[in-house]
């Protein structure tokens, strides 16, 4: 589903990501850690055609993002960090432009604002605009935004943050779902026993560079994977 | 800790002359000052020549008629209008909508640091606007009437006691939209009919200037003696510029009481606006059925909720939607006089006539410049709009549209009234049209170039993208310069070009460069925007 090969992305002199290679398969929840500023952001964003790269292929379902971004994209919905999205439209609008975007049709994207909506009681809140949010509850709108089209892949970055302990259960849940349709989701976060849980793989970065990646079993061994984390960041 | 907000505070509203916007890197001293010096010119040249024009107009005939401190009141109302014009929108967001309040309120710094520091942009703000007819002022009088020390002194003390009545009044208005603003629904459509109401009534100021003025200079004594009487501060205003000791102190005074009682009131609600939410009672969204659009249309639907959304950006950008609407019904109103005036103003070049409502046509659409700000305006959200499956060009066209979609239109139907009203042939009236409606083309083309160019993505308050931009600034001059180089070129060609002839030529070069800035904006532009 998705295929990094040798991604570097240089800003001026400092490498930000450095010959990093990852394969993510359909149906895979794929963990991304590392410290702050280790470039797990920067690779996200190569990934979802926000950020251009110096060096390397990114190919989501054998597609390059490089020669075809807009076919990517289509695939693809990308949760950042911090979700500032259009404070100046409201709840319902915002999902509205982001079905019309992807060709959501009238009927399907109703049905799922409907569903998901209900599922983290935003719906009442929906008529209100975004500049009101709470940002748990803009992160709650991000999420139903990215659902709102079946993506393939879907890239998320630190997505439990802000979340209430209901609304990161739903997430992760709704995670599930998506790959066991068939999908995959990479996802950036500092909360280790999440990805220890609900991670099929692991990769972790240190200063640009991909140190360990492969199943939870061959990443963490008999250790948990903060003692593992902890040891290589010291190393 | 205060010397440092207001450190930051001033960075904030000047980043663009010490740091460049898409490196981040600090500018060099030499560029700095390069900058600021040419802004100051543009602004002094451009605005404060209109104003010194007007000063220099009513400055002799009051002082001979010895009537100096008439000429300082008088250029003083101005520019408390202008001031209060100029930095209303800017304090509402300034004062209370700063996207670091919370940062600030979090941090152990007094409040009451903030609201000073805050106040200072504020300020500063109506300090620039009013200086714009002030110093002129000052320097007429100095040039026509009195170069002496009590004279200069008072001069000096003047501008601040009206900057600081400016500082007061744009509070007041400020504290009014912040009211709106937490206790209703729909607050941009009511702070932006406030608004209109109160630009409507400074435009009806600014067009019977003239009138007023001559009326001023042939009553001077009556209006006097009837200020004296009823409006006696307004007076001592005015006897400050001359220098006039007691008036001074008495003023002096006065401003520093004002500016107290404005800090006192501010710092009463300051922290309770500004950390408070809508006081309005919240309305439950109801589950409604959705119509799909495309791509596009979705794209022109975005730029258009973000217009209406934000009442700065709207009454800043694209105002002149309504201004061509009125100026179109006042052709319907006025036809006969507007015939006339133009007949007899160009009697010998009645030609020309088309040439005149056709530059009309495109200053008027250069009232609207809502693309020049759009691309700073995407602020932190870019990454939306980049991550999504639409090319870049997808993206800046649909803010060509909402600009071209805005102007053209008024623009025709005035157009059309025009011709109509003043009897143009078919062929002519054409021309009259097509040319303004490249222009605006044009016009909205240029200010994606230059905000691409300019971007400032980092804005804590949408009016420093909207207001404080040097971008907007000078696509707004270009705009001008450009209608400006035409009837200079017409000058030069009069003789060899008819007046038709002409138009057609200016329309077809101004077609020309539109298809290459719009060739650039799909290429070069596109790639700039998806790097931001």
């Amino acid at each position: 589903m998705l295929n990094i090969r040798n991604l570097t992305k240089i800003y001026g002199d400092k490498k930000a990501v450095d010959d990093l290679s990852l394969h993510i398969a359909p149906g895979e929840i794929y963990g991304f850690i590392g410290h702050n500023g280790a470039g797990k952001t920067t690779t996200l964003k190569c990934v979802v055609g926000i950020l251009q790269f110096d060096r390397g292929e990114i190919e989501v379902n054998g597609i390059s993002v490089r020669n075809d971004p807009l076919s990517c994209k289509k695939m693809i919905a990308y949760i950042p960090d911090n979700p500032d999205l259009y404070d100046y439209m409201t709840g319902i609008q915002y999902l509205n432009f982001i079905a019309d975007v992807f060709g959501v049709g009238a009927q399907e994207r109703q049905e799922k604002i409907s569903k998901y909506a209900d599922m983290f009681e935003l719906t009442g809140d929906l008529g209100q605009a975004i500049s009101s949010y709470s940002h748990g509850m803009k992160q709650k709108l991000a999420i139903i935004s990215a659902w709102i089209h079946d993506p393939k892949l879907i890239i998320m970055d630190e997505p439990f943050v802000g979340l209430d302990p209901k609304a990161s259960h739903l997430l992760k849940g709704m995670m599930r779902e998506v790959c066991d349709k068939g999908g995959a989701i990479f996802f950036s976060t500092h909360v280790l026993e999440v990805a220890e849980k609900l991670c099929d793989k692991v990769a972790i970065i240190k200063s640009g560079k991909l140190i360990r990646s492969g199943t939870m079993e061959d990443v963490r061994g008999d250790d948990s994977l903060e003692e593992v984390f902890l040891e290589l960041e010291g190393e | 800790m205060l010397k440092l907000l207001i450190k930051k505070q001033l960075f904030d509203l000047n980043r663009g002359f010490f740091q460049d916007r898409k490196t981040g890197k600090l500018r060099s001293r030499t560029a700095s000052i390069t900058l600021i010096v040419l802004y100051a010119l543009l602004v002094v040249v451009a605005i404060g020549g209109i104003f010194a024009y007007m000063a220099y107009a009513v400055c002799a005939p009051l002082v001979a008629a010895n009537m100096g401190w008439l000429y300082f009141s008088v250029m003083s109302l101005m520019a408390i209008a202008l001031g209060v014009f100029g930095s209303v929108f800017n304090t509402f967001s300034g004062l209370y909508q700063a996207k670091d309040n919370d940062l600030l309120l979090s941090m152990p710094i007094p409040v009451r640091y903030i609201l000073v520091s805050r106040l200072l942009g504020v300020y500063l703000m109506g300090l620039m606007f009013s200086a714009l007819v002030m110093v002129p002022a000052v320097i007429v009088y100095f040039v026509t009437a009195d170069f002496r020390l009590p004279a200069v002194f008072g001069s000096v003390i003047l501008i601040a006691a009206v900057s600081v009545v400016v500082l007061m009044l744009s509070c007041a208005l400020g504290w009014v939209v912040a009211k709106i603003n937490n206790k209703l629904r729909n607050k941009s459509l009511i702070t932006v009919i406030v608004s209109l109401a109160f630009l409507g009534l400074y435009y009806v100021a600014y067009f019977k200037a003239n009138e007023l003025l001559q009326s001023l200079i042939a009553n001077a004594a009556t209006v006097g003696s009837k200020i004296k009487a009823s409006a006696y501060p307004l007076y001592m205003i005015g006897r400050v510029g001359e220098g006039d000791a007691v008036s001074v102190l008495v003023t002096v005074a006065a401003a520093a009481a004002l500016l107290a009682v404005t800090y006192l009131i501010l710092s009463k609600s300051f922290l309770r606006i500004a950390t408070g939410g809508s006081g309005a009672a919240k309305r439950s969204y109801k589950k409604k059925s959705a119509k799909a659009k495309g791509v596009n249309t979705a794209l022109l639907r975005r730029e258009a909720i973000h217009l209406v959304s934000s009442p700065v950006y709207m009454l800043n950008c694209s105002l002149g939607t309504l201004l061509i609407v009125a100026a179109a019904v006042a052709v319907l109103i006025k036809g006969a006089w507007l015939s006339e005036t133009m007949t007899a103003m160009l009697s010998d070049f009645s030609g020309y006539i088309p040439l005149a409502v056709c530059a009309m046509l495109c200053l008027l659409a250069s009232m609207n410049d809502i693309t020049a700000p759009s691309v700073s305006l995407e602020g932190k959200s870019i990454w939306l709009v980049q991550s999504l499956p639409v090319t870049s060009w997808q993206a800046l066209r649909a803010k060509l549209g909402l600009h071209i979609i805005l102007t053209a239109i008024p623009t025709v139907i005035c157009g059309i009234c025009t011709c109509a009203v003043l009897r143009m042939d078919p062929a002519t009236s054409l021309l009259v049209m097509i040319m303004p409606l490249i222009y605006i083309v044009f016009y909205a083309a240029l200010g994606l170039v230059i905000n691409l160019k300019m971007p400032n993505l980092n804005w804590t308050s949408e009016v420093v993208a909207v207001k404080q931009s040097m971008g907007v600034l000078i696509a707004l001059f270009t705009g001008w310069f450009y209608i400006l180089v035409l009837g200079g070129g017409f000058y030069l060609l009069r003789n060899i070009l008819s007046a038709n002839a002409f138009l057609a030529a200016s329309a077809a070069l101004t077609a020309v460069l539109s298809a290459v800035i719009i060739r650039w904006l799909k290429t070069a532009g596109s790639r700039i925007f998806e790097r931001l």
